[in-house]
């Protein structure tokens, strides 16, 4: 029996089956630069928090927060590239962190240019990450939506980490 | 559909492909009937799929949150390889199979073992010696083996000659990410310009330039070119990726056109290689050093755009003399190209790039320095393995001998390729893990 049609069509069906499998992980690769895009782009426009997260959080920041009261609310540095470590920088009109034109300014690569802000919400301080590449982190978990401070707290941006202080 | 039952989806066109393979080299040989034919080929594919499905069986227990695409991926390559050395001698293709049945032990056991790979780090400077102890044994003597004039394996009696830079590798791109995360801030911050270029503080960057010299400086000692441009790619794209800063990849890129002069120029065998890759058919050295390129290059040239199919390549002329020599090993991609045809390799370097890919993304995912630059050394290195041989055998660059990961014969390069294999899973499984 002549097998050679046979042998023919096992190569090209080798081949068929060989672009469905790369067909099939390309796609999960393209579906992944998709997802990417928009967190990208987020990363560069600095937009107002929602409306609602000020009111939500200054009625309820007694439980959340400590409040500042008389003390002097400040961020220390631990360590981060371009701060001489153990530096504070005052908190009490909140501050900015990125590597752009911001109030602390950070020269680490894992930051985006504006990274986190720490403001003034009703007597407490709150952190929020302002849809940052690489995320921040709060005493080593991931900030999600807007979260408030306590002295002590421990703030990490890429490789750069901060405490906040208020006494 | 979860990440696991994503990697068992894949594990089938793998096998898929196996049984293809095997079926279509029997055919070729014309030597069975049809239904041993489909008997063997059928074995063979549901042996691979078997260990396949042991391997993934582990993943699942071992590190559920993997990247799903790494190790069909390289299923796909072993079934790329085994077809082929198959195709060109069975003991050969018998042992590959050993090999790769202890590569996957070897997998497991790195998986097993360095669950917290993060412990490493404090290993650093141990991995960076034992790497460059191991790329000096093949000069010693009694165990050391030449090839070709570059000093690359230790002989084994009995069990194999060993490729010490194919561990090498995986210990240096361990000790640069390690390093390079402690010190990018200070490379960074500490730098001056001069001259217009921005140069790393010198205090930080000198244990760098060190241990790069060390490797180069074996490298001249095993006057290996390939493996020297894997060192040095991977360290620059470390590098680069761990300062963000352009020149030092320039100043790097600098010192290795300085290096690569000096060996193209005064060590014999590399000025060889470099004058045969400038003019690969000149007639005067078809008889000798450039035999091997020229039937590299025609033979791909005779694959076509869908190849001659399974088996159907020439690989030897009618007395018996080999047409494509050290065709299991270093010119297997040649014969892949002749087989399967252009269509059939750029499926094959896109395997590849997808594999790179996968490697990239999960050092994008994770959530430390080490980890991403640990992730990203690995990519790097292999993909410019990938590159130095299929570079070498195209043509594109000095052929040089190292091995197609996954797919040449070799057992270092399957082991050592296995261990970079559990590394990249074990940094995505930790990023991909939900807090």
């Amino acid at each position: 029996m002549n097998l050679e049609p046979v042998s023919v069509a096992l190569k090209l069906g080798f081949l068929v089956v060989l672009y469905l499998f790369l067909l099939w992980v390309v796609r999960s690769a393209l579906k992944d630069l998709r997802r990417a895009q928009p967190s990208a782009d987020a990363a560069y426009v600095e937009e107002a928090p929602p409306a609602d997260a000020t009111a939500m959080h200054s009625a309820a920041d007694d439980m959340l927060g400590d409040h500042v009261g008389g003390g002097e609310p400040r961020l220390v540095v631990e360590h981060a590239a371009g701060h001489p470590d153990g530096i504070a920088y005052d908190l009490s009109s909140g501050a900015t962190l990125g590597r752009g034109n911001v109030e602390i300014r950070l020269e680490d690569p894992f930051a985006s240019s504006q990274h986190a802000r720490i403001e003034r919400q009703g007597g407490v301080l709150v952190l929020e990450d302002l849809g940052s590449t690489n995320g921040t982190f709060l005493n080593e978990e991931q900030l999600r939506g807007i979260q408030p401070l306590h002295h002590g707290d421990r703030i990490r941006i890429g490789d750069s980490e901060f405490s906040y202080l208020q006494d | 559909m979860s990440a696991r039952n994503r990697e068992l989806l894949g594990l089938i066109p793998a096998s898929l492909l196996v049984t293809a393979g095997f079926a279509a080299v029997f055919i070729e040989r014309g030597s069975l009937s049809q239904n041993e034919l489909s008997d063997l080929s059928l074995t063979y594919g549901l042996i691979f799929l078997g260990l396949c499905l042991g391997a993934h069986i582990f993943l699942r227990i071992a590190l559920p949150y993997a990247d799903p695409y790494l190790f069909p991926l390289v299923a796909v390559l072993a079934c790329f390889g085994l077809v082929m050395i198959y195709r060109i001698d069975d003991t050969l293709a018998r042992q590959q199979a050993q090999w790769f049945v202890v590569g996957l032990l070897l997998f497991a056991a790195t998986i097993v073992f360095l669950r917290d790979y993060r412990k490493l780090e404090q290993y650093r400077y141990v991995i960076a010696a034992a790497s460059l102890a191991l790329l000096c044994l093949p000069r010693l003597p009694v165990i050391g083996a030449q090839v070709n004039g570059a000093y690359l394996g230790i002989r084994i009696p009995g069990v194999m000659v060993f490729q010490p830079t194919e561990f090498a590798k995986l210990g240096i791109v361990i000790f640069l990410a390690s390093y390079l995360r402690d010190t990018r801030q200070v490379l960074v911050v500490g730098a001056r310009r001069v001259l217009g270029v921005t140069l790393p503080p010198l205090k930080h960057f000198a244990p760098l330039l060190l241990v790069w010299g060390m490797a180069m400086l074996l490298l001249i000692v095993i006057r290996d070119l390939g493996s020297s441009l894997m060192f040095f790619g991977a360290f620059l794209a470390l590098l680069y990726v761990a300062t963000n800063r352009f020149s030092f990849v320039f100043i790097g890129l600098l010192l290795f056109g300085i290096g690569a002069w000096y060996l193209g120029t005064h060590v014999s065998h590399v000025t060889d290689r470099v004058d045969v890759w400038l003019d690969p058919l000149n007639p005067a050295r078809y008889g000798n050093e450039g035999y091997q390129i020229a039937n590299s290059l025609f033979a791909q040239a005779d694959g076509g755009l869908l190849g001659r199919g399974f088996g159907g390549a020439l690989l030897e002329t009618p007395n018996g003399f080999p047409l494509l020599p050290a065709r299991e090993t270093d010119l297997i991609y040649a014969l892949i190209v002749n087989e399967l045809g252009l269509v059939g390799a750029a499926a094959l370097l896109i395997v590849y790039l997808m594999f790179v890919e996968r490697g990239f993304k999960t050092a994008l995912l994770a959530r430390d320095s080490f980890s991403t630059l640990l992730a990203v050394g690995l990519a790097a290195v292999f993909a410019l393995q990938v590159f130095v041989i299929v570079g070498g055998v195209t043509n594109v660059i000095p052929l040089t001998g190292v091995t197609l990961p996954f797919v040449s014969y070799g057992g270092s390069s399957i082991l050592a390729n296995f261990v970079l294999l559990a590394l990249l899973l074990l940094v995505s499984d930790k990023a991909r893990r939900p807090a």
